[in-house]
Order: structure tokens, then sequence, then C-alpha cells
């Protein structure tokens, strides 16, 4: 064996060779013969600092505490889609809760001032419906109750008014509702929704142009537009899928017009059939969308409802790329541009309807355009002339978010006034769930605590934030 | 005696004339020199300078005293006292209330070491004189009695009562940290602004949000009263806790009987606890650097 000293040191034989041979000693000194030696695994030689554990690294002088492995997780982990499943669950009923005598949500309430502070229960039907267009969100506290309920404001009435005289005049309400945060914008949809299903509307909603323009879907270009349209054929399919489950009124209206798209469509199809046909195949999901939204347009249709929620997604870039990997706007998203050219008007609706769309104050980013815009509006139906100028120098508007901005309505929701806090905390005291007498004093308080009446506030105030 | 000032007596008048700076030194315990000049002389010559006499004349026969110049006030004082004794007094109580030097300052001003108990008959003497009906207060005994009051009187010091004006709105004012809250609070249906936002935008916190308005909810009154509030400095936390004393303070200017149950509520106080200062050697007020080996 070759030393690993020089041969002129051998008087002082390096650290790491007395080390080794101390180590080697019992195998060496044992065999007279070598075969157990040479069978056995070689023994490692040891690393300096576990051979001598005293002596430090030099310049290492702070103190070291050794930290604590990480706890390993125990228990199975949830299979593949199953938080998603549970955080995106709706509970409508709580057997828990009590009953409360109330009257049904009908097609006369909507527009009835007189309801403001009442609180109405959704008939079955609708909440089925209401379901599948996804209006019911997880963290609106349905499932605090025995059964879905709206409380009727003065505003929900200002609104129904608004689809009643649409609807006997075939005009479209164009109308973006407004609020700060916890204001009942997306409950104001919802009601909207219901009262044009009990009226018997054609109704489409977009729970969530989020889910439209964040890049989580398909998406492909349309052949032969120019600019380049991007449809997304998945949703689309899922979209016409929710339209058909919603819509009890499509099953007794039928084709009337010719259609040029890729599948043959039988004589008497029903709008039912077609919109089955389209979600049944994404890839045709499009076209079938088109002709269906033609056919719906169409002479002596019911009236068409159709709504869109957290709309300052919808007017700016998308995280979606083109070929070239530019940002798509999200207006050249085949169902959004679908949506902003009824909004602004462009195109009328024949048969009367609504189209709505609702800002989101939590989580949603912040459009310029869609904020101007929608001052300007109410000046000018508050003053009849707009008084905010666009800023000379603000290089964050969208143009062509402000061009389909131009006209809508806007309906700002305020806080609730006092008597309809009142009838929403006596429905809850109803249900069991606020065990406090409701009077003036204690409407008074939790009206003042929520910011004026914030419907969103005093429900955390009441129901969430009990000590 | 009478003309005689009591306090900051011990520089006396000496003639710049004097010749010998001893002299000068002496001064202050001595009375000056007997003019024993020729009475006929006297008349006229100023020019001859005076004669230096050896034996000094203390100026007081308290000299020998262990403290001079309290044994002087002490008697300047009974004497002052007992000429005086015959005028009429005020009820007990009822004198305007003064505060005395205290004994630190005192011994201060006279330079000699003053017991607690000595200083305290002088007190005595001037709560005795401070008695005198005001009408009947000889010019004297004020001039003397104010040379025993110290430089600030702190009950003169006395809080502004809060007042609803013309349009019906009381001013409120309270601080907490480094925050400080103004509020307005009139008559009306419990609507609250504070900085032109209401108070779910003002404040997050539900708790901040009743910490606000805690003058009003404790006492019941947040729907007969509307607030308008301006807040500025520090964090939420302390605007919150400011408006509490601003909100309270205005409240009590509407209804005055309000101010035990408020006091109960914790809206009076003052809460006087700010950030502690950093200190040399910490890393924070009190935090010591980490332990280090060698």
């Amino acid at each position: 064996m070759a030393s690993s000293g020089c041969w002129k040191c051998l008087a002082r034989p390096s650290g790491s060779l007395t080390s080794q041979l101390a180590l080697r000693t019992p195998g060496v000194s044992a065999a007279f013969s070598t075969t157990t030696a040479r069978a056995a695994l070689p023994i490692k030689a040891k690393k300096p600092s576990q051979a001598r554990p005293a002596l430090k690294a030099k310049g290492s002088k702070t103190l070291r505490i050794k930290k604590k492995a990480p706890a390993k997780p125990s228990g199975k982990p949830p299979m593949p889609g199953e938080r998603k499943a549970m955080r995106k669950r709706i509970v409508l009923s709580n057997t828990n809760a009590l009953e409360v005598p109330m009257m049904d949500f009908n097609e006369h309430m909507v527009a009835d001032p007189t309801m403001a502070g009442k609180v109405v229960a959704l008939p079955g039907e609708v909440v089925d419906s209401l379901r599948a267009v996804e209006a019911f969100k997880v963290n609106q506290g349905w499932g605090l109750f025995r059964k879905p309920a709206l409380l009727l404001r003065e505003e929900s009435a200002v609104l129904g008014q608004k689809m009643v005289a649409a609807e006997k005049n075939k005009e479209a309400v164009r109308l973006v509702i407004d609020g700060e945060r916890g204001s009942g914008k997306s409950l104001m949809l919802l009601h909207a929704l219901s009262a044009a299903f009990l009226r018997g509307w054609i109704v489409l909603s977009i729970p969530e142009a989020q889910d439209l323009c964040n890049a989580s879907t398909e998406y492909a270009p349309l052949p032969g537009t120019n600019p380049t349209i991007y449809t997304q054929n998945v949703y689309t399919a899922n979209f016409l899928a929710q339209i058909q489950k919603s819509n009890s009124v499509l099953q007794t209206l039928h084709v009337t017009k010719s259609h040029n798209l890729p599948i043959p469509l039988p004589e008497k199809t029903t709008l039912a059939r077609l919109c089955e046909l389209g979600a049944r195949d994404p890839d045709i999901s499009w076209p079938i969308f088109q002709a269906f939204w033609a056919e719906i347009t169409g002479p002596a249709r019911p009236p068409v409802l159709f709504t869109l929620d957290s709309l300052s997604f919808t007017m700016g870039l998308s995280a979606y790329r083109s070929a070239s990997y530019e940002l798509i706007h999200a207006h050249d998203l085949a169902l959004v541009q679908h949506f902003v050219t009824y909004l602004s008007g462009e195109k009328p609706l024949p048969n009367g309807g609504a189209i709505l769309g609702a800002t989101s104050r939590s989580h949603a980013p912040v459009s310029a355009s869609l904020e101007l815009a929608l001052k300007q509006a109410l000046e000018k139906q508050q003053h009849g002339e707009i008084m905010t100028k666009k800023d000379p120098y603000g290089k964050k508007y969208d143009t062509r978010a402000e061009d389909k901005l131009k006209s809508v309505e806007v309906l700002k929701l305020k806080g609730l006034s006092k008597v309809e806090a009142r009838g929403l905390m006596e429905y809850w005291a109803q249900s069991g769930l606020l065990r406090s007498r409701v009077d003036e004093r204690l409407v008074t308080e939790k009206w003042a605590l929520a910011g004026n009446g914030i419907v969103g506030e005093i429900e955390r105030g009441v129901l969430r934030m009990r000590i | 005696m009478a003309a005689k000032p009591a306090l900051r007596r011990r520089v006396l008048n000496i003639s710049s004339k004097q010749f010998s700076t001893s002299t000068r030194s002496r001064a202050g315990i001595a009375a000056p020199e007997i003019n024993f000049k020729n009475p006929t002389e006297a008349g006229g010559s100023d020019g001859e300078a005076p004669l230096f006499y050896a034996r000094l004349v203390p100026d007081s026969p308290s000299y020998f005293t262990a403290q001079p110049v309290f044994t002087d006030d002490l008697l300047s004082l009974q004497n002052l006292l007992q000429r005086y004794a015959s005028l009429p007094v005020v009820k007990p109580g009822e004198a305007p209330r003064v505060a005395w030097q205290t004994l630190a300052e005192y011994r201060n001003i006279v330079g000699e070491p003053v017991k607690a108990t000595k200083y305290q008959r002088i007190l005595e003497i001037l709560h005795r004189l401070n008695h005198i009906h005001p009408s009947l207060m000889p010019a004297e005994v004020t001039s003397t009695l104010n040379q025993y009051k110290r430089e600030v009187n702190p009950f003169k010091n006395t809080a502004k009562s809060p007042f609803i004006d013309e349009w019906g709105k009381a001013l409120g004012v309270g601080r907490r940290k480094t925050s400080t809250a103004r509020a307005w609070v009139v008559e009306g249906t419990g609507e609250i602004l504070i900085n032109g936002k209401t108070l779910a935008q003002t404040f997050g916190r539900v708790h901040d949000r009743e910490s606000a308005v805690w003058a009003l909810k404790a006492t019941g009154r947040i729907d007969k009263y509307n607030v308008w509030a301006l807040v500025s400095g520090g964090g939420t936390t302390g605007q919150a806790e400011a408006m509490t004393l601003a909100v309270a303070k205005a409240l009590l200017a509407h209804e005055p009987d309000l101010k035990p149950a408020l006091r109960r509520a914790g809206c009076i106080t003052r809460d006087p606890r700010k950030v502690e200062r950093k200190k040399p050697g910490k890393r924070k007020a009190r935090k010591m650097p980490a332990w280090v080996k060698r």
C-alpha cells in the first residue's frame, strides 16, 4: 500500500494515516488468511470532522441551535379535484335553521316598490335554474338558512321596473351595477336572473368573467377573422349546457331559420336540443352558440337576459397570448366580444331584454376606463352633465373599453335603508341566527357599524362576527 | 423690616468706591461699615474714600443661626401675620387656591439646607395670610405672598368646558398614540363619516369600527347622533381609539350627565402610552442583542 505521506516524513505519520491504520487494525491483525478481509466490505474512512468532533471549523462563532425537522403530514391526502369540489360546493339548505314563514317570489313582486324591505323565498324551479347558471356563490352564506331567500330592496324594484318596461317596449336595458364591496351587486344580478326566470325570459349568465379572461380555459383562433377572434370552445360548450339546463322555455321553442352548421340539423329541433348538441361537442360549440343566438333574437321570441359578473376583467387585456406572443385583448375573445357588443348597444335586442354587468370590488383588476365611464354615467344620470373629465396624461385608459362603455347606464348600489336592514335582521332572527331582540337600537347600531348599511358588512357584523 | 425684600436679598447694594476686594466678598454677610466721619465735614466732601475697618458687623441678628436667611424669612412672616392677624378671614377652603414654592425650590433660592418641618412653618403662615379676606388684603401681604408663589399656578389651568355651537354641533378632540381625531357630533340618526368615508371604508377591522363609536355604543346613543370626523396620524388602531375620546368629549357637550357612564366605558381618560424610545446598546427599546459566544 502506498502511503499517503511522503517517504521523508515517515517519522511523523500524518493524522489521516494513523486514523486509517487504527481503524483497520482488527481486520489486519486478525487475518492470517486474507480472504475474509477481502470479502468484507472495505471500511469507509470517516470524515475528519466526525473523527474529531471537538475541533470546529475556524470562524464559526455564533451559537447554532439545531432546528427541528418539519412535521410530516399524517393521514391520506385528498384525491385530485377533491379540494376544489369542496371549495366550490354550494349548500343551499340547512336543516338546523328554523323555517321562516314568507311569501314566494313571483313575477308581480319584481317591480313592486312597496315590497322593499321584505324577504321572499325563491321558488324551487327558480332555485334549480339559478344553481344551473351558477348564480349562487360560495361566500354568500346560503348554507346558513333553511331555504334560499332574497331581500327585496328599493334598487331591485328600480331594476325590476326597467326590466318590465323593456319587456313591454321590446328594448334592451343596458346597465352596469356598481357599488362598494359587499353592497349586494352579485345579489342584484341574482335578483334580475330570478325575475327573468319567473317572467319566462331566456337567460344567459356568465357567473364570473375571470374564468373567461385569466387563461384558464382552452382557446383557439377563429378561422377567417381579421383581426383574429379567439373562441373558447370548452367554456362555450359548458355555457350552452348551462343555458339548456336552466331555461325550461327552450323546450317549447323550435329552430325556425336555416343555419350553416358543421352538423346536420333535423327539422323541428328544439332550441334545448340545439344547445345540447353544442354542449356535446366543444369543436362546434361556437357556431352552435351563434345559431342559438340568431334563433332567440329572431321574431316572436321571449326577451333575453344576458348577465356578466366581474365586468372589469373584460375591460382590458386578457391573460391569453396570440401566436406572436402578445397579450390578447379581452374584446378579441368571441364570447366576451359578443357580450360587450350588446352591452354597448351596437346591436339591438329585437325582442327586448336586458344586458347586465356587475363590477367586483374585492378581487378584480382596476380598469381606469370602466371607472371613468361609471363615474361619468352616474354624473349624467344625477346632474344631467358630465363633470369628470378624462385625465389627459392618463396612460391606463383602454380605448376599446371606452368605446363600448360610452352609453351604458349605471345602477349605483348604496347601503340598505334602515327599513330594509330591519327586514333582513328580522328574517335572521326568525331563522334562529340572530338571538337578540331586533329593535330600533340594534338595527341602527349594526347599520352604522356596517358603514351606513352596507349589506355584506351587516351580515359580517351580525352573523359571522359573533363572539 | 417691612420694606425689606423677603427673598433674593443676599446681593446688597455695595458702593463701587470700595477699594478693597475683600470687602466685596464680605458684603453678603456683613452690614456696611459704620461711617464715623467727622460731622463737620460729613456735609460736603465726598471725594475722600471711606476708611476701612477690620471689625465686621453682621447684617442680621440671625447671622449666627444655622440658617440665617430662613430665620429672617420666618421672622418677617411672623411679624407680618402678627400685624394683620385681626383682619377678617374667609372660610377655610374658600381662599384662592395657590401653589407655593416647593421645598426644593425654596432651598435653591435661599441656598441653605432647610428642613421640611421648618419650611412647613413658613407654609402654615402663608396659608393663614392667604385666608385674609381678598377685599381687605393689604398690598404688603400680597407682595410678600407673591414672592412665595410658584412661577406658574397649576390651579389656573382649568379644562375648557365643551359647548354646542349655533348649528347644534359639538366639537371633541381626542388623541391616542400619534393619532389625532376631531369629531363633530350633532343630533341625528346614526350616520357616521370619517374623513369623508363611511365607518366600513375607514376601518377594515370590525373591532376598530366599534372602538370609533364606542362612546355612543356604550351609552346606547348610536341612533341619536350623527358624527362627522377628521382623523390624522398614526395607524388604524390609534385613529380608532382617538375617535373614541373625541366622540365622547363631543357627546359630553350634549349630555354632561353621561360623564360617569363614559368613564366606566373608558372613554374619558386619555391613554398616555406611546412608543418607547430606542436605547443605545439595544436592538429596540428593551431588546438586547443576541448572545454571541466569545
